[in-house]
């Protein structure tokens, strides 16, 4: 059946049976050029191979969270490098939606020195960590810091201005579902091809909504510079997705609400991608009393988001990883975006632009605005 | 078993006829909307006369949730005082009516027959057998994460289907493989395949590529312990984060986990998807949790599917439809946890 | 996953204490127990007259009534929820009231956003000496819920989920 034979052929599977069979989105193409110039994203992985590897034969730090290439178009891994041998790995795209702040936590236990539950702290600095951060995944180290799950001494930020990364929900959508097959990144343009297909898409039109909006794309820790910083980025309304939905009438959004969230699977892909996310044990879990139920009663999902989301309130960057990171396509950053806004409104506040400060919700003023609080002298007036 | 040649209209009349007397469900085109919301994520309700089209590949949801619902009410109860059944707990009323999925891989359908493995003894699951009718389309061609042929199945495989729809030129071949499917074409106006139709679809089942698992197979002779201890989990559990989504989307985890709802006195026992990955998962009343560790969780899912499992009841655990590989927020394949397990010495 | 989980809770009519009984507002009330448990006390004792539709869960610090609660209320078929505290300033505990201004302020704007009714769940400062103002804010609180009608929204029902 030659349709079978020619998709498997463009697969690659020419390198074994089980191998992925796209592994040509690293500029395969573009390298067999002869006026071959790196581009800007190869230059700064080849900086990042640098100074991990320097970092790791140092010995200032004992591991490297960053991004290995994937298996698939559009798709990184995240990856712990512990060896100067191994950075070769590492790799920087416009694909690399984690948030590797994620991770760090686990990763600087996993360096300590193993000792028992009870065991008192090993005198001596602990081994250090280096990460990859962009704008919003610093923030999120800095509200690491402020919650004390990250001691900022044993971080190495390698800090890299963020140029927006890809939706790759974005460019299947504008191909409308036909597979891709293999994409290649210039520096603003993104060549894809597909079994019967290569077209060329302009980079921007495909950036994630989040970093479309973003004012931060410079981390703001920066102990290794990768790259050049950013210039500022104006944004006359970063909110306008949330604007607009608030000019709907309370049944519109109730509607918007119910049908965006109807296709959750509740597998929690949201939650655990997101780095303010470490309860040990999640409200959904808790059995006694079941704030949540488990299964996909429309009631139950809707309180799910609602309440994760609530739980950032305050703390979330922007990110972006817990939609980009939902095999079902939800929107549910909305909700977290709604309350970025809530919270510079009336607390003047964003989520990891003031290390020395407190967590908008772990403080108050009294001077707080209250105009949602019912008050007597309002009832006497509504009843007139 | 009974040949019919259709062309799309055809088709699309065959689905609209069945969707007048019994429930008929498709893989969704687009977004569910709030007016579909008697459906599982990712599938809709056929019938509305848009021409049934089906993707390439498999649907976003697998088949599972028919035979194995998200959630499944086992038993029900009233705690109401006035209620003089108080807390008894009933049967939960069974539908029986007949649903018809259309749209299905060949995977898909393959996926029902290895959870049957498990579930034989199940009534739940054996009573969603009986009510569920399958309208498979079989594969033109496969997808770049498709590997089905080499978890011994194949894109024109029609295993576990009761009708099977192959796509010729410009029309389609309908097979009704079963009793089942005899009864659903019966009676409709239906023209039968001619010798030259059977004859492109012979050759279409030949010229595909055949079940090939000899490479795969070694893995089933391999020790458990050696590959319990491979070092590849501990790259994999650092990764992962632990979220079900490749558990919740592959058509083959089957795992349950079962709790009771109370809601104004009225209770519900419901069994739900449950996921290897989540720390409750096999959490003791003790405290102990004997898979407390990430990479602990995410290595049961792998050797779960290819190791227990076929150690077992012989096939793996795997269809090769490739939803998790396409699907995994950090890009975990399964294809080369397989590749790195048969290196494991 | 057929008609398990399909029914929309806008379908139920959840909030009736029975089925031929007229709807009545059942309204949970967390009071807390320095000021505003103390205040509706007051108002009993003075005999001011307030609708009986609250259901009173007295809580030590409006601090403590966290967003599960509210939600747990709601998603339990209250039809409306009234939190109320201490004056900022009197709060026992110094500053609870103040900490949970923000939360609420943040969760009040929430729940609006995805389309819950404003006024289905109330927020309000009542002190231990303000027994009418106590009566005064059920009043308003419990005509609001009256007007808006039976909770529908996040209510969850399973009396209604068919077994497929």
């Amino acid at each position: 059946m030659p349709a079978i034979k020619a998709a498997r052929s463009a697969g690659g599977r020419g390198h074994g049976p089980l191998l992925p069979p796209c592994v040509l989105h690293d500029n395969f193409f573009y390298r067999t050029r002869t006026d071959y110039m790196p581009t800007i994203n190869e230059k700064l992985t080849e900086e990042i191979r640098a100074q991990a590897r320097t970092l790791l034969a140092d010995g200032t730090v004992a591991a490297v969270i960053g991004f290995a290439r994937g298996s698939l178009p559009m798709t990184v891994k995240p990856v712990v490098v512990r060896a100067a041998a191994d950075c070769g790995r590492l790799v920087w795209n416009s694909f690399c939606v984690l948030n590797l702040a994620n991770y760090l936590p686990e990763v600087l236990k996993s360096v300590e020195p193993p000792r028992g539950p009870r065991d008192p702290k090993p005198a001596g600095p602990l081994p250090k960590v280096a990460v990859l951060a962009t704008g919003c995944w610093s923030r999120n180290i800095v509200v690491q810091t402020q919650e004390h799950q990250v001691d900022r001494e044993r971080v190495v930020v390698m800090g890299v201005a963020s140029r927006g990364m890809v939706s790759r929900r974005k460019v299947e959508s504008h191909f409308s579902g036909r597979e891709i097959l293999a994409v290649e990144e210039l520096d603003h343009d993104l060549l894809v091809t597909g079994a019967d297909f290569a077209d060329k898409i302009n980079r921007w039109s495909v950036v994630r909504d989040n970093c479309q909006t973003c004012i931060h794309p410079d981390p703001v820790l920066v102990d290794v510079r990768i790259g050049e910083p950013a210039s500022a980025r104006k944004n006359p309304n970063p909110f306008k997705q949330v604007d607009d939905l608030e000019a709907q009438t309370s049944a519109e959004r109730w509607a918007w609400f119910t049908s965006e969230f109807s296709t959750c699977i509740r597998c929690y892909a949201c939650r655990n991608a997101c780095p303010l996310c470490y309860c040990p044990t999640c409200f959904v879990d808790d059995a006694r009393p079941q704030w949540v139920g488990k299964s996909l009663d429309p009631v139950d999902t809707g309180l799910f988001h609602l309440l994760r989301a609530y739980h950032c309130a305050g703390r979330c960057t922007d990110c972006g990883a817990c939609e980009s990171v939902c095999p079902m396509g939800i929107n549910m950053r909305m909700l977290t975006k709604k309350l970025n806004k809530d919270v510079l409104n009336l607390y003047g506040m964003e989520a990891g632009m003031q290390p020395g400060s407190p967590l908008p919700l772990t403080t108050y003023a009294t001077t707080d605005p209250q105009k949602f609080i019912v008050t007597e002298a309002k009832a006497v007036k509504e009843d007139e | 078993m009974k040949v019919f040649r259709l062309s799309q209209a055809e088709l699309d009349d065959m689905v609209q006829q069945w969707s007048t007397t019994r429930r008929v469900y498709r893989p969704a085109t687009g977004r569910q909307q709030p007016a579909q919301a008697d459906c599982a994520p990712g599938w809709e309700r056929a019938g509305d006369g848009a021409p049934l089209t089906v993707a390439a590949g498999p649907s976003k949801a697998s088949v599972k949730t028919f035979l194995f619902p998200q959630p499944e009410t086992m038993q029900t109860y009233s705690l109401k005082s006035s209620d003089p059944d108080r807390a008894l707990l009933k049967e939960a009323a069974k539908a029986a009516d007949k649903q018809i999925v259309v749209g299905l891989r060949p995977c898909d359908a393959r996926s029902v027959q290895l959870n049957n493995l498990p579930y034989r003894d199940d009534p739940y699951y054996q009573a969603g057998l009986v009510r569920t009718v399958m309208v498979g389309f079989t594969c033109k061609a496969m997808c770049s994460t498709c590997f089905c042929d080499q978890m011994g199945g194949s894109p024109m495989a029609t295993e576990g289907l009761d009708i099977a729809v192959s796509q010729l030129d410009d029309s389609f071949v309908a097979e009704a493989l079963t009793p089942a499917g005899e009864e659903l074409t019966a009676g409709l106006d239906l023209t039968p395949a001619a010798d030259s139709d059977l004859k492109a679809l012979a050759a279409l089942r030949k010229d595909c590529p055949q079940p090939d698992n000899a490479r795969l197979d070694t893995l089933k002779g391999r020790d458990l312990n050696t590959l319990y201890k491979a070092p590849l989990w501990q790259g994999l559990g650092e990764s992962c984060i632990n979220c079900g989504a490749c558990t919740f989307i592959c058509p083959t985890c089957y795992c349950f986990d079962v709790q009771d709802e109370v809601v104004r006195g009225a209770g519900r026992r419901i069994r739900y998807w449950d996921s290897c990955m989540f720390p409750l998962y096999s959490l003791h009343t003790t405290g102990h949790n004997p898979r407390g560790l990430k990479m602990q969780r995410t290595r049961n899912r792998f050797m779960h599917k290819l190791k227990y499992f076929p150690d077992r009841f012989g096939p793996f655990s795997c269809v090769g439809c490739g939803r998790c590989v396409q699907d995994c927020p950090v890009n975990i394949d399964i294809r080369e946890v397989i590749s790195d397990l048969l290196t494991v010495e | 996953m057929t008609t398990q989980t399909t029914q929309t809770s806008s379908t139920s009519q959840t909030s009736q204490t029975s089925q031929t009984a007229p709807w009545d507002p059942k309204i949970i009330a967390f009071l807390c127990n320095w000021c505003s448990y103390a205040g509706a006390d007051l108002a009993g004792v003075s005999r001011f007259q307030y609708p009986p539709n609250i259901r009173i869960v007295r809580v030590p610090c409006s601090g403590r009534v966290s967003e599960n609660m509210i939600m747990s209320a709601l998603k339990s078929g209250a039809d409306g929820i009234l939190v109320s505290g201490c004056h900022p300033g009197d709060c026992h505990y110094i500053s609870g009231n103040l900490f949970a201004r923000r939360r609420f302020a943040l969760l009040s704007s929430l729940l609006d956003f995805v389309g819950i009714e404003p006024g289905r769940i109330s927020f309000s400062w009542v002190s231990a000496a303000e027994g009418e103002q106590f009566a005064e804010i059920v009043k308003t609180v419990t005509e609001r819920v009256r007007s808006l009608g039976p909770a529908t929204r996040l209510v969850k029902n399973i009396d209604t989920v068919q077994t497929a």
